[in-house]
């Protein structure tokens, strides 16, 4: 079979009219969708102080791991008052059971994800 | 409707004007219905598709960049929700052996009936695996202009015209055999 040939029968116009409810039916769904709450938009102002200090603890801990891994003694005591605030922060983490509330995110998380994935596929 | 006049919908509806959503939706319909029954034969599944194009358009909006004629913008938008759908859930086709044979007795004598012919190239087309059968579908919705096939897959138009070339070596080895049956019907 020749391209032309091909080409003649590929380009042949089948052309379908959308059914008379198309537009009415496509708005209805666009003005539910204008209708809809906008999605709550996820708190920023609110967490970037927790993440800032979530990021300087991270960098404070590279610090001091790398000064353990090159200097061994070398690395100077924290500040006394550094460690008051990081035994405040492993009371308070022990006194919530912030281990099981991890675990139960983790999971919730896990589960979620599976679900979607198995729900749409592999871009999930 | 323009493509002036496009834009000016579309600054209606993003100035919180739902309502002017209706003259894009009127205008572009039938193409994307039509773009969509291109892709799986199907009306009713080609009439959702539209819609969920449509949706999808009126949701994003906003990220439409005016250097690309709304058109544009919209067939990518249309033809990326097509091929991804129709990766997930396949049109329903009929293999290229199921065929049924012409119906008619003189296409016995005179070979296929040209509406059968026409009928077993499509079903090859859509037997491609998927990249190939998307180019060409395109291509031909396009009018054969492979810049408008490369912009609405986002390809570079070497990769388009690639894949057309070997695609259409797929569908003649496809075919040869199906049509040689039909030349030895005819000499016998």
């Amino acid at each position: 079979m020749r391209e032309e040939e091909f080409d003649r029968i590929l380009s042949k116009k089948q052309e379908i009219i959308p059914s008379p409810g198309f537009v009415v039916s496509v708005m209805d769904a666009v003005r539910r969708e204008a209708a809809a709450l906008a999605p709550i938009a996820f708190p920023w102002k609110r967490a970037l102080p927790g993440m800032i200090a979530a990021g300087l603890a991270l960098v404070w801990c590279v610090v001091v791991g790398v000064k353990l891994l090159t200097g061994g003694n070398a690395i100077e005591p924290p500040p006394a008052k550094l460690l008051v605030l990081l035994g405040l922060l492993s009371e308070t983490w022990r006194a919530v059971g912030a281990s099981w509330i991890l675990l139960a995110l983790v999971s919730s998380l896990a589960s979620v994800k599976l679900s979607m994935r198995y729900a749409y596929g592999k871009r999930w | 409707m323009s493509a002036a006049e496009d834009q000016a919908a579309v600054e209606k509806v993003l100035g919180g004007d739902t309502s002017a959503f209706e003259g894009l939706v009127r205008r572009w319909q039938g193409p994307l219905v039509n773009l969509a029954y291109r892709f799986c034969r199907d009306r009713g599944r080609a009439e959702e598709l539209a819609q969920e194009a449509f949706l999808r358009a009126y949701r994003s909006l906003g990220a439409w960049r005016r250097e690309a004629a709304f058109s544009t913008w919209l067939f990518t938008l249309a033809t990326n929700l097509y091929c991804s759908e129709l990766r997930r859930i396949p049109a329903r086709t009929v293999g290229l052996d199921e065929v049924a044979e012409p119906r008619d007795p003189r296409a016995m004598d005179g070979g296929l009936e040209e509406e059968d012919r026409d009928g077993v190239v499509r079903r090859a087309v859509f037997s491609l695996p998927p990249k190939y059968r998307e180019v060409l579908i395109l291509f031909y919705f396009h009018e054969m202009d492979v810049t408008a096939t490369a912009r609405s897959l986002g390809l570079p138009e070497g990769t388009v015209k690639a894949r057309l070339s070997r695609g259409r070596e797929m569908l003649r080895s496809k075919l040869s055999n199906r049509l040689r049956a039909d030349l030895l019907k005819k000499e016998a």
